[in-house]
């Protein structure tokens, strides 16, 4: 992938998460230029391991989007608690969100920071992983051995080792805390092998030919355990709009909306709706395509570590949190998605630009994670942060600038109004619901 | 809930409907058919393991070569009675490692089958020289065999020429390790030279994205056959399935969306064609995980243009062989060589298609029994591998459907991964179901008549165009078998390659038929 391209301003004054994160953040948000020399090698080793972990995300079968998400906050919380272990101004999450107790504690003796950083991230990978094919756990042997050699540079080898225990450590206390979560066992690819269909005209119908779709994915991942969803405030939306099949409907209507925009396309349409479109097994998975923007971030901007853990985890947990919330929504509403309701009742033969979901459709998980994620990221860098997002590059598709997270996160859910598989309320409240879910992950303070 | 599922799927398909087609009976002879050639090697050789059949020594039976990966390659002559058991032994020779596939056909028509071998590495064009014995024609022919990781072959004959034109597939790029992925090396088209003696230099069919199989096929009827490509979508990025136009004498070129072409993005693996319903347009079985494609034309309204569009029928029609049908593993499967022939002689092609983890993928079926899927008259598919006696669970890859011991019925041979293949004789359905065999021939070059059609004037009627390409690295040139249930002789008759329509000819039941042009 080639350097990001810069695009008009970096930002528009820091936001008040910024503010709350310290001197740390400010001096980056500041225009601080070098990394420490010391957080040299750490960068290198968390950006290579996440660069492999969007390609393992995308081609390991079990990685659907929510699967994805969970991975990434996991993950995300594993690097931020070993970066936090060796930092004192950051301060561990154990406590602050649902279920995670304290960590392994250092010796008194010295660790290095890349090598405890290299030890998570190991143990994460080849945990959350081990059911990947032969290709990527190759991939994977050769990344320990390339990154241990970078990591462990200068690093005396009982320094080194204990490092890397301990980093190992770390990831095997968030691994044994993410068992219990309700998501840690997929099969099926996510598709359950026993499921009745909803009855009801409205209802969520299959609408692809391929067999294991009959059945909507993963219907139970609403119930999974959040990680900053309180019990009382679980993000939850009020119901869409009342189905009818009455010409005259306020329902029939939002159906001809998509309808009539697919029929009207424009190529910048076409380009936003496939931008965003972010298959599984295609592309890292919308939960991916904002981790892909906040490497770019760290790259372009030479973000410190610290706040690279802190975006790492509090993201992660955004967009996990997102596909909580939305799942519990969208099987409880259990709506059709248009495809069904326009070849029901509009055109037979209608065909959308994007490949339908097998899932419910109200509300639209890209708009919820992509809203929960625009918030989190807003607050960590600000909220007039303009970037250009390069994430498919490699796929042919061209980058897009942004000038803000929010503009990206609106753009990324009228994609699916583009796309044909969403109606225009489930792409809204998607936003709604992320924007809540944000809320949430936002009151977990990372500073000591 | 699981456990019950598994058991009524275990417990399915011993039970076959009165309606069903009557299941052929197999009989594994793998211990005693001589065969041992088993498909070796780590992640290099995690797909391919062809089987080439083809009668290379003039006898009248079908020989068999296998891919050996890091292990030698193995050709066996056919030492099978006619109604006997299925045997063979090793023809010395070869000496061929890192071999992934094979294909025969006869490139310099002299009437001697050469053979296509496909490698991780330099690929080999073996000139046919009798008696099962072959030399390395790459440098007699200017045939350019590169070095990748090849993985596919198709053959045609363009209109005019005397050679043929290659298309050989390409996977990953080996040397990449920690990102393989977004690797995939160019694919080659090999046209033959200007002087008429052998290849020109290969084009690259860029952009290529790791191709498992390809097809030259004459998909709309124009007389031209482009190159279907049929992709693993875990190794490109940007990638799509592909066709491309192969005009005589314009450089290859895809076809693209305003074309009508649509994207689909599969784990694309392997490519069975047959005209099922013998409408002029041939349908594609397009193997890979989890889930499989029956493609079907779309047929235009009319005065509209034929569009290279299809509507997946597998669901429909009983196809999806997305799961293992007994043995109780319910993960999804992985399927590879895919093949269309007639096991019971009623007329109707069925479909045979071979499963196998990828590796020791556990999201995957383990034990993952190939298929042998009966073709009803509606059109649907029945599933008759357990019933059949071939639902192997070894982890296999290559395979064909061969008549090995001339009795008129369809024998299975399955290549696998680290075990040596298998081979069962196919003792037939005890029903009174006839066959008969069509053997093409032509003067000059194309001596086997690649790129004609066969019809067959049977109830339902029969079409096949005859292909070298396609299955998952290995294919198979010889008479063509048709059943024809209990009729007691067919009228047959050949278009061929260069579009000259043959007279109706009646070929009797039990016979096979030498048909020139």
């Amino acid at each position: 992938m080639e350097p990001l391209r810069l695009t008009g301003a970096k930002r528009a004054g820091p936001s008040r998460r910024a503010l709350l994160l310290g001197a740390a953040s400010m001096a980056l948000l500041a225009g601080a230029p070098a990394l420490a020399l010391s957080d040299t090698r750490s960068t290198e080793v968390l950006g290579t391991w996440y660069k492999l972990l969007l390609e393992l995300i995308r081609h390991t079968a079990t990685y659907s989007p929510p699967v994805a998400s969970r991975a990434f906050a996991y993950l995300g919380v594993a690097v931020f608690e070993a970066v936090a272990s060796g930092d004192p101004a950051l301060r561990s999450l154990a406590g602050q969100v649902n279920g995670l107790t304290a960590g392994p504690v250092r010796e008194n003796a010295a660790y290095d920071e890349a090598c405890v950083l290299h030890g998570a991230l190991v143990h994460a990978l080849n945990a959350h992983f081990g059911n990947t094919g032969p290709t990527g756990q190759r991939a994977m042997a050769a990344m320990t051995e390339r990154l241990g050699a970078v990591a462990g540079a200068g690093v005396a080898p009982d320094v080194m080792a204990r490092s890397l225990g301990f980093g190992t450590a770390i990831s095997e206390h968030i691994l044994k805390w993410s068992a219990t979560d309700g998501g840690a066992v997929i099969e099926n690819m996510g598709f359950p092998y026993e499921y009745t269909l909803g009855a009801q005209p409205s209802s969520w119908a299959p609408t692809s030919t391929v067999a294991v779709q009959q059945r909507p994915l993963l219907p139970n991942w609403g119930n999974n355990r959040a990680f900053t969803l309180p019990a009382d405030d679980p993000c939850g939306l009020p119901l869409p709009t009342a189905y009818s099949e009455e010409p005259t409907s306020a329902f029939y209507a939002e159906a001809m909306e998509v309808y009539e925009v697919s029929k009207t396309l424009t190529d910048e349409q076409k380009s936003i709706a496939r931008f965003w479109s972010d298959d599984p097994m295609l592309s890292p998975t919308p939960p991916g395509h904002w981790i892909s923007i906040a490497l770019q971030i760290f790259e372009r901007d030479a973000v410190p570590l610290a706040l690279r853990a802190e975006t790492m985890a509090l993201l992660g947990m955004a967009i996990a949190d997102g596909f909580i919330a939305c799942w519990r929504s969208k099987f409880e509403v259990d709506l059709l998605r248009p495809i069904t309701y326009i070849r029901r009742l509009i055109d037979k033969k209608w065909e959308p630009l994007l490949n339908t979901p097998p899932f419910p459709e109200f509300p639209s998980g890209h708009s919820t994670q992509s809203g929960a994620a625009a918030g989190v990221l807003a607050a960590l860098y600000g909220t007039n942060f303009a970037f250009t997002d390069a994430t498919h590059e490699d796929d042919g598709i061209a980058p897009r600038d942004f000038a803000s997270f929010q503009a990206a996160a609106e753009e990324a859910a009228i994609s699916r109004l583009f796309g044909g598989i969403h109606f225009r309320p489930g792409i809204e409240m998607g936003l709604v619901q992320g924007a809540c879910v944000a809320g949430h992950v936002l009151k977990v303070n990372t500073r000591a | 809930m699981r456990k019950f599922l598994a058991a009524l799927l275990a417990l399915a398909p011993m039970v076959a409907a009165a309606q069903d087609p009557a299941v052929p009976i197999f009989t594994e002879q793998s211990a005693a058919s001589g065969l041992t050639t088993a498909y070796l090697g780590d992640w290099q050789y995690m797909v391919g393991g062809g089987a080439a059949v083809f009668d290379c020594d003039a006898d009248g039976r079908l020989d068999v070569f296998l891919a050996g990966g890091e292990g030698p390659a193995g050709l066996y002559r056919n030492r099978s009675e006619a109604g006997g058991d299925l045997r063979f032994e090793p023809v010395a020779g070869m000496n061929l490692t890192a071999v992934a596939g094979g294909y025969p056909l006869d490139v310099d028509s002299d009437g001697v089958t050469d053979l296509m071998v496909l490698r991780v590495g330099e690929n080999h064009l073996m000139r046919g020289l009798g008696d099962c014995q072959f030399e390395n024609a790459n440098s007699q022919w200017g045939f350019d065999g590169g070095d990748a990781w090849s993985t596919a072959f198709s053959a045609t004959w363009e209109p005019g020429a005397t050679w043929p034109t290659l298309a050989v597939g390409n996977y990953v790029n080996r040397f990449e390790e920690a990102f393989p992925w977004g690797s995939c090396t160019d694919n080659w088209l090999h046209r033959p030279n200007a002087e008429g003696t052998g290849f020109a230099a290969p084009l690259p069919l860029t952009p290529s994205f790791c191709a498992l199989s390809i097809l030259f096929s004459d998909w709309n009827g124009s007389g031209i056959r482009d190159l279907r490509v049929s992709n693993d979508r875990e190794y490109y990025k940007g990638g799509t399935e592909q066709m491309w136009h192969v005009a005589p004498g314009a450089e290859p070129r895809l076809y693209i969306e305003k074309e009508g072409w649509k994207r689909l993005r599969i784990w694309g693996m392997g490519i069975a064609s047959r005209d099922l319903d013998a409408d002029g347009f041939t349908e594609l079985y397009l193997t890979a995980m989890a889930d499989n494609k029956l493609q079907v034309l779309n047929k235009p309204a009319e005065g509209a243009p034929l569009l290279p569009q299809y509507s997946d029928q597998a669901f429909k029609r009983g196809a999806t062989a997305h799961r293992p049908y007994t043995g109780g593993d319910l993960r999804p499967s992985t399927a590879w060589h895919a093949q269309f022939e007639d096991v019971n002689n009623d007329g109707l092609a069925d479909l045979f298609v071979v499963k196998g983890n990828v590796a020791k993928m556990p999201d995957f079926a383990a034990d993952d029994p190939n298929n042998l899927m009966l073709q009803r008259p509606d059109g649907s598919f029945f599933e008759a591998g357990a019933l059949a006696g071939v639902a192997s669970m070894k982890v296999g890859r290559g395979g064909a459907l061969a008549d090995f011991n001339n009795d008129g019925w369809l024998d299975m041979l399955v290549t696998n991964r680290w075990e040596a293949p298998q081979v069962w004789r196919n003792d037939g359905t005890g029903v009174d179901a006839r066959w008969i065999a069509v053997d093409l021939q032509q003067a000059g070059s194309n001596r086997n008549a690649i790129g004609a059609v066969v019809e067959l004037r049977t109830d339902p009627p029969q079409r096949r165009e005859v292909t070298v390409g396609g299955g998952h690295a290995g294919g198979q040139l010889g008479p063509l078998h048709f059943g024809i249930d209990a009729a007691e002789a067919a009228d047959v008759r050949v278009i061929w390659p260069d579009g000259t329509v043959g007279v109706w000819a009646e070929v009797r039941a039990g016979e096979t038929a030498v048909l020139a042009n």
